[in-house]
């Protein structure tokens, strides 16, 4: 499908510049927001407009563009965008009895800012896209990336997600019940299952092409379906697998997105049940939270374990800790979204589909 | 000049820094005879809608042609003398 050449991921976690996952850093009041690195590639005259989910995004891609060949497209995965300032700017409309408003916040909030402001700052007027397909976005987005790389094989595009925290639209979720009511750190998400979850956001940003020379990992293949039906998205998994060498070729580590919540719990169990039981199996979301992109975090991590060839001690459920050479991601966003991504090193995966 | 101007002065600058953002200058970073466009601040066309949004709620002055804001919005000696003679509130 598509090689990853380099990516940055912006996440509460120190994953910016440099990536620490030996230390969790704990969530507070339920949120684990990122902690923002120093933004030197960002003329200071255009990050001081800059919403945050726009400055974090700006802020992985940059480097990202610097010093290769110009992009062929951005592309960038979000259910919210700037949903903090999209809502400073609807208050402002009620405070100001509709009169003159403050154009910042609006320009900011659209959810396609972020592409544009990476498109603006680089001079980049290629192909310009922002996939907001809530729970979905980021697999969406890495499907128009493989669709673009069907046209154009010789391309390089930046494509990634981004979600921020929002205090409003945090509260709203909380009364819908999407986060725990009783203050839970991250550190003890697993230990205590009930109702709800913890809040998250973060970034990552990658340039992907077809070429395997110089790639970290390949996106082998993707599969999205929306459904609440377990035994459809079980189905959906067991296609999946199938064309993809199922039961001959076997993930060694299967990375879910389970949170805590035990509503969603039977997806996870469920396609765990599907494997041998001494495949590995990691989770993420006591390190990024819960957010419509936080799919992206998990592909991060895996792309890290096939670089690195070992999983975080904090990211582990259970299984061995090295050794592999495909990874299954498993993701459902309030049990509606579910995505499917199988990823490898670039060798492994080329060699297994033949 | 009166008190009343050299205070009037030091909102002004406040407010410019908080409704533009501008974290990094404190009041007394920007002189009262600095172009607020171009070469001085280095403002640019949003910042001037969001400049006209301030003296708006703060001072309740509209300005309405886009010719009169070319002319007030030159540097904080000439806002503070526009508002000084056109404020409402």
């Amino acid at each position: 499908m598509l090689y990853v050449h380099s990516s940055n991921c912006i996440s509460p976690q120190q994953t910016f510049p440099e990536t620490e996952l030996c230390e969790l850093r704990e969530s507070e009041n339920n949120q684990l927001r990122v902690k923002e690195p120093a933004y030197t590639n960002v003329p200071p005259g255009i990050l001081r407009r800059m919403a945050r989910a726009v400055r974090i995004c700006v802020g992985a891609a940059l480097p990202l563009i610097q010093g290769i060949q110009e992009p062929d497209g951005i592309i960038i995965g979000t259910a919210n965008g700037g949903i903090e300032d999209c809502i400073k700017f609807l208050n402002q409309i009620i405070e100001y009895n509709e009169g003159l408003l403050s154009p910042g916040s609006f320009v900011q909030s659209t959810s396609n800012a972020p592409a544009a402001q990476i498109s603006l700052i680089s001079k980049n007027t290629n192909y310009n896209n922002t996939v907001t397909h809530r729970g979905l976005a980021f697999e969406n987005a890495l499907l128009d990336a493989v669709m673009l790389l069907k046209e154009k094989p010789d391309g390089i595009f930046l494509v990634g997600s981004v979600d921020e925290i929002s205090d409003y639209n945090f509260n709203i979720d909380l009364l819908a019940g999407s986060f725990r009511k009783e203050i839970v750190s991250n550190r003890k998400l697993f230990d205590h299952p009930t109702i709800g979850t913890i809040a998250g956001e973060g970034v990552l940003m990658m340039t992907v092409s077809n070429q395997p020379e110089g790639s970290i990992a390949r996106l082998n293949d993707l599969q999205t379906i929306h459904t609440s039906d377990e035994g459809l998205v079980l189905e959906t998994l067991k296609q999946f697998l199938k064309r993809n060498g199922f039961p001959r070729i076997v993930p060694e580590l299967l990375i879910t997105g389970e949170n805590g919540d035990i509503r969603l719990d039977k997806y996870y169990q469920a396609v765990e049940a599907l494997f041998p039981e001494n495949i590995s199996v990691a989770r993420f979301k006591h390190l990024s939270g819960e957010y419509c992109t936080a799919s992206s975090f998990g592909f991060w991590m895996a792309t890290e374990i096939l670089r690195n060839g070992k999983i975080p001690d904090i990211a582990l459920k259970k299984g061995k800790k090295t050794g592999f050479n495909k990874i299954l991601i498993y993701n459902n966003y309030r049990g509606m979204q579910h995505g499917f991504m199988l990823l490898g090193k670039a060798e492994a995966l080329s060699s297994s589909k033949q | 000049m009166t008190m009343e101007t050299t205070e009037l002065k030091q909102q002004v600058k406040e407010q410019i820094i908080k409704f533009l953002n501008l974290t990094t200058l404190k009041p007394e970073d920007i002189k009262d005879d600095e172009p607020l466009f171009g070469e001085g601040l280095g403002l640019d066309s949003i910042d001037s809608i969001e400049l006209i949004v301030m003296l708006s709620r703060e001072y309740g002055i509209n300005i309405q042609d886009p010719k009169d804001g070319r002319k007030v919005l030159v540097d904080v000696n000439t806002m503070v003398d526009y508002i000084e003679k056109n404020r409402t509130k």
